[in-house]
């Protein structure tokens, strides 16, 4: 590993006090919106209560009556964690088969999954209301943000599958197949087995991409299907009245992703590089 | 069954469902781009309908590039926003990385503390940042300005100096409500929660970085800049153009920042334009839409080239 030693004194206390300095302004907004959340509407834009005041839980226990915040934390829940289990389930076997078995198309079939991904969202915006709304009529219905979520992230998560799939050495699936296990069976029991590390971090990751989309969710609903990101969307300008609830909702809403993001820096690299940087 | 249709039929439900994903809806922009196609039109009703009747050739792409105002502009801005974040984000990201690439307490707490505005969703992002840190009036920009100009005030009264700073002049702060300074806010959010992207890819290459290289030019008496503009610049080069690639990729795309901070306000990017355009004329849109295609396709094909090269060792 190259980390660098210091060398001088003044290396020594400076370098560590700045990259502290650097992390700490760049946690300063999370920071603040977290510190803003407990303190009351009328407290949070007065300066005199800038850094001291009396702290209050009111804005989280009254967030159910100004937000209706669980419906939305609940749609997000779904969404996100359906789709994730859609795309591994689609995923799986796909990446499986590139992994293990490749042909000479393998190669162009991964990075046109890829190009896929390049897709600018809004080029297909109408056509996806248009489809949606007129013709297949599931608009704004829990099965559509699903089905959107899952496709968007899939090639991420094949990609991922596939660089912590190729890492398995071949061998152990033929002595597998030597011992009479089919398809079915070296999936189950030995290859899921051994990826059982990349396939929960390729799943946190497809989870938290999911969670924290805010194209698809904000324009292909309306009520039924709202996401965490649309109301937000919806309440983007309070007009400066409304910080201290505003920064509770916000809170609750990144709270979890962010403590499950910090799992999975390592995973972060590795899915969204596909595998280019190591 | 044979072995090679299972494998086949394996694979078959990603490609399926990617290519229904990517072929259809991308058919009907392509094709409704071509059409007269408005969704109201009290005098031509027969517009409001797709239909091949209503063939227009080129006519909505001449009509988005040449008659309607702001899809230059929108391209501009969008190549600004793009580049402003790709600029901030590489140099920041180099520093941040060299920085935390050394041994100090309190490594790990440090990094996990620069990554998480990685994981903020969007929306939360924007609305975090206009109101309750750039706002004028309310936002920590606001409060800050004024009691900058207060202490001043306070310093009037001084003697001696207080001639000096009562010809200080008042300052006010930056608005980021209008047109161009709500470019800045989304390059300064937008950039906020991908440095740390960029932190976490370019630490993860330094550490494979050639230490015995690095030993050796230390030995040849190589100074620190040397050592880093001709091994570590290198060895950087490829981590650091993945990292332009993704983010031209995400940032070209680029929207709720740019719906919650600039709504209204004329600052537009290609996606935005599209979501304009979509609220009646569906034949700019999509015309449109064929443009911020084809200008992520110009991104994609570089990046696909990178990742191809590095998918065959």
């Amino acid at each position: 590993m190259a980390v660098v030693t210091e060398t001088t004194k003044f290396g020594k206390i400076f370098w560590p006090v700045l990259a502290w300095i650097v992390a700490l302004t760049f946690f300063f907004p999370i920071f603040w919106m977290v510190f803003t959340s407990f303190k009351t509407d009328a407290d949070s834009v007065k300066p005199e209560y800038l850094f001291v005041f009396k702290p209050t839980l009111e804005n989280y226990i009254n967030m159910t009556d100004n937000y209706d915040y669980w419906r939305f934390a609940l749609n997000s829940l779904i969404t996100a964690s359906f789709a994730t289990t859609f795309a591994l389930f689609v995923g799986v076997p796909c990446a499986y088969v590139m992994a293990f078995n490749p042909t000479r198309r393998t190669k162009d079939i991964l990075l046109w999954m890829l190009s896929t991904k390049m897709l600018p969202a809004a080029a297909v915006l109408y056509p996806m209301t248009f489809l949606t709304k007129n013709f297949l009529n599931i608009f704004d219905t829990h099965f559509l943000i699903i089905l959107v979520l899952c496709l968007i992230n899939l090639p991420i998560v094949i990609w991922m599958l596939f660089t912590y799939f190729k890492e398995i050495p071949k061998e152990i699936l033929e002595a597998g197949k030597m011992d009479g296990a089919n398809t079915w069976g070296e999936i189950k029991d030995i290859l899921l087995p051994l990826a059982w590390g990349g396939l929960a971090s390729t799943a946190l990751l497809c989870f938290i991409f999911c969670w924290n989309e805010a194209y698809w969710t904000v324009r292909l609903t309306t009520t039924d299907a709202a996401t965490l990101s649309k109301l937000i969307e919806g309440n983007r300008a309070p007009e400066g009245l409304f910080f201290g609830r505003l920064s509770a909702v916000s809170t609750a809403a990144v709270g979890p992703i962010v403590v499950l993001g910090w799992f999975c820096q390592k995973q972060l690299v590795q899915g969204l590089t596909f595998g280019a940087v190591k | 069954m044979s072995d090679k249709s299972l494998l086949r039929l394996l694979q078959a439900p990603a490609i399926i469902l990617l290519l229904l994903w990517m072929l259809i809806p991308l058919g009907m922009t392509l094709y409704f781009s071509f059409i007269r196609y408005v969704l109201n039109s009290l005098r031509r009703p027969e517009w409001t309908t797709p239909s091949l009747s209503n063939w227009r050739g080129f006519g909505n792409y001449e009509y988005v590039m040449y008659k309607s105002k702001d899809f230059w502009f929108a391209v501009q801005n969008s190549v600004f926003i793009v580049g402003c974040i790709l600029i901030l984000t590489v140099v920041l990201g180099l520093a941040i990385a060299m920085l935390i690439n050394r041994q100090f307490p309190g490594r790990g707490v440090v990094r996990v503390l620069l990554i998480s505005p990685f994981f903020v969703m969007p929306a939360v992002n924007a609305v975090l940042w206009i109101n309750m840190i750039l706002d004028p009036v309310l936002g920590l920009n606001g409060l800050a300005v004024e009691s900058f100009n207060q202490t001043i005030k306070s310093l009037h009264d001084f003697p001696v100096l207080g001639t000096f700073f009562s010809m200080w002049p008042e300052f006010k702060p930056v608005s980021f409500r209008s047109t161009q300074t709500s470019a800045y806010a989304v390059v300064i959010m937008v950039a906020w929660q991908w440095t740390p992207f960029a932190v976490l890819i370019f630490m993860t290459s330094l550490q494979s970085e050639d230490q015995q290289q690095k030993e050796a030019a230390i030995l040849d008496g190589a100074n620190k800049w040397s050592q880093f503009r001709n091994l570590t610049l290198p060895h950087l080069a490829r981590p650091i153009a993945i990292v332009i690639m993704i983010q031209s990729i995400f940032h070209l795309s680029l929207y709720a920042e740019i719906e919650i901070v600039s709504r209204g306000n004329g600052n537009k990017n290609l996606p935005y334009l599209i979501g304009e355009f979509t609220s009646n004329n569906i034949g700019a849109a999509s015309a449109t839409g064929i443009f911020a295609v084809i200008l992520a396709n110009i991104v994609a094909i570089f990046l696909l080239r990178m990742v191809g090269k590095s998918l065959m060792d």
